[in-house]
């Protein structure tokens, strides 16, 4: 397999964006001048104290909130290819629908005829493990197991970057730890740009080329560390290695002031 | 364990007992299920027996009470004669007909006004407002708008249908959880996708409890509106015997509603198993 090109071009660029939030006469800011510029094909973690708008800066690029200020361009190699798919924090998956039903969603909803969908959704079915629950309704299923759902819903979608909104937080560790290897398996195979939001150190790491620290509310970009660790990674010997530790405290050390801060402003509150 | 229990007297001993055989000991539950269930099919049949009894004895005034037997014999004169079909056919397609009329609009709307809040906030205080009067209080109006005909049965039935369906479906669509609606619109649903992948599915369980009410409340009102302006029914066949005082035909026509009552939520059942696989799955597991 050939690798892409060396990953210069932009793909996703966010520029002096704002988002403000009106409660009575008090204007709250949760986004201060973000700037972003994200090459194609490339790994994004985004940590940050709990209330820094991390969440509200995804779900203004899932065109699920507006921006109040700026810019966000998404560069779109493939018209026919919608510009991003989200996976949801856990219980977004249709409880209505089987297994199969969800992961085809967006594909039914871009009107997709049944034979192209079906090689899809079968093969990110299978690639997720959920054959024998590919007929199953997800109360059937564990929570790991709908979070696999989730994934793989995204990635049928085939879309130009992908979003996940803290996919795995609600997980034990142990089935946390199952599913970024996944994750990185599947990822591995079409290396789409993704922006990904935790408040785990660890999993950023463990699964970004790049760590995004955001200062406490209001949210915008403290620093910006490159992960130098090659591929493809091992989730679990990636922890084993002094590099990693150094990362770790050395993005401990930039989020820990924002984390008090966050603290104290809670506490004014 | 034992030993301070022997010697003691009956009563702890078989308490005693069955401590011991519970846990594993299936024949004792079987037996208890089997008891239960003879008592629930016989007693009914003894409360029959015992009225008969009182009946023919004098005790139980047979004007008012007629003997089960004499309402048996009834049932099966009506039944050979035709005349108890054509009442309950007429009832059912009434049912039926001003059911679809109600439920359906009442379910479209409820759509819209759940997924919509300006829709729902402009249309409210009028549901808010017609919701509480009595169906049976504007039957007569609609008589004087409607006629003597079937539309007015229609009519009155479909209005009590439509606002308990109406009612449970704009709050199964409010209380969808909002992640779905993201999803939907992250996946690029459309608006009638946004209708038919969520906002339906979603609120499908208490929409089909709206039905189940409205259900109960079409036959209240069929009967109500038999009793007044029609020639068939089985509002009517009660109505007509209260007149003619054949007091047997009226236990007829009371034993058919609730059989009616009955096999139509045994269907409701089904219906809801089918329709609703995620949710009966959920408490067979």
């Amino acid at each position: 397999m050939q690798m892409p090109a060396a990953p210069t071009e932009t793909k996703v660029s966010i520029e002096g964006l704002q988002k403000f939030f009106r409660t009575g006469h008090t204007k709250v800011i949760a986004l201060d001048n973000v700037n972003l510029a994200i090459p194609d094909g490339q790994f994004v973690c985004i940590v940050g104290p709990s209330g820094c708008g991390k969440t509200t800066l995804l779900r203004i690029l899932a065109g699920l909130e507006t921006p109040s200020d700026g810019r966000i361009t998404v560069v779109q190699g493939d018209k026919n290819k919608p510009v991003n798919s989200m996976i949801f924090q856990e219980q977004s998956v249709f409880p209505w629908m089987t297994v199969k039903d969800n992961i085809a969603y967006g594909l039914s909803m871009r009107g997709l005829d049944s034979k192209g969908k079906d090689e899809k959704v079968d093969y990110y079915v299978k690639k997720v493990g959920l054959s024998k629950f590919a007929k199953a309704y997800p109360h059937q299923l564990s929570g790991g197991m709908k979070q696999r759902v989730s994934v793989a819903r995204a990635f049928a979608n085939d879309p130009e970057i992908l979003l996940m909104d803290e996919p795995f937080a609600a997980l034990d560790e142990q089935n946390k730890i199952l599913l970024q290897e996944e994750l990185l398996r599947i990822w591995e195979e079409t290396r789409k740009t993704v922006i990904f939001i935790t408040h785990s150190i660890d999993e950023a790491i463990v699964l970004g080329d790049r760590v995004i620290v955001m200062t406490a509310h209001p949210g915008t970009i403290k620093a910006d560390v490159k992960v130098e660790f090659a591929r493809p990674r091992g989730v679990y010997e990636l922890r084993a290695q002094p590099e990693f530790g150094k990362l770790a405290y050395e993005i401990w050390g930039l989020l820990r002031d924002e984390v008090l801060k966050a603290k104290r402003e809670e506490g004014a509150e | 364990m034992s030993t301070p229990l022997t010697g003691k007297a009956d009563g702890m001993e078989s308490q005693l007992e069955i401590a011991v055989t519970a846990p594993g000991a299936k024949g004792f539950h079987i037996r208890g299920d089997v008891a239960e269930r003879l008592l629930s099919v016989f007693s009914p049949l003894l409360l029959l027996l015992l009225w008969e009894f009182l009946v023919r004895t004098g005790l139980l005034d047979a004007r008012f009470f007629p003997a089960p037997t004499g309402i048996v014999s009834t049932f099966w004169a009506l039944v050979s004669s035709g005349e108890l079909f054509n009442h309950l056919s007429a009832s059912i397609v009434r049912l039926a007909v001003g059911f679809v009329m109600g439920a359906t609009p009442g379910l479209m709307l409820g759509l819209i006004m759940g997924l919509s809040p300006m829709i729902r906030a402009a249309i409210s205080p009028m549901i808010a407002a017609t919701y509480p009067i009595p169906k049976i209080a504007i039957l007569p109006l609609i008589m004087l708008i409607f006629g003597l005909g079937e539309m007015s049965k229609y009519v009155v039935i479909a209005i009590g249908v439509f606002f308990l369906v109406l009612i449970n479906t704009i709050a199964g669509v409010v209380n969808i959880e909002k992640i779905y609606l993201d999803v939907g619109k992250n996946f690029g649903a459309s608006r009638k996708n946004m209708y038919f992948t969520i906002a339906f599915p979603g609120a499908l369980p208490l929409i089909f409890a709206g039905v189940r009410l409205a259900w109960g409340v079409a036959l209240l009102l069929i009967v109500a509106a038999e009793f007044v302006g029609a020639k068939t029914g089985i509002g009517y066949l009660i109505w007509q015997s209260w007149q003619t005082f054949s007091v047997e035909a009226m236990y007829v026509g009371l034993v058919i509603i609730s059989i009616l009552g009955y096999v139509s939520s045994l269907i409701l059942d089904e219906l809801e198993r089918i329709l609703i696989p995620w949710k009966s799955l959920h408490l067979s597991a």
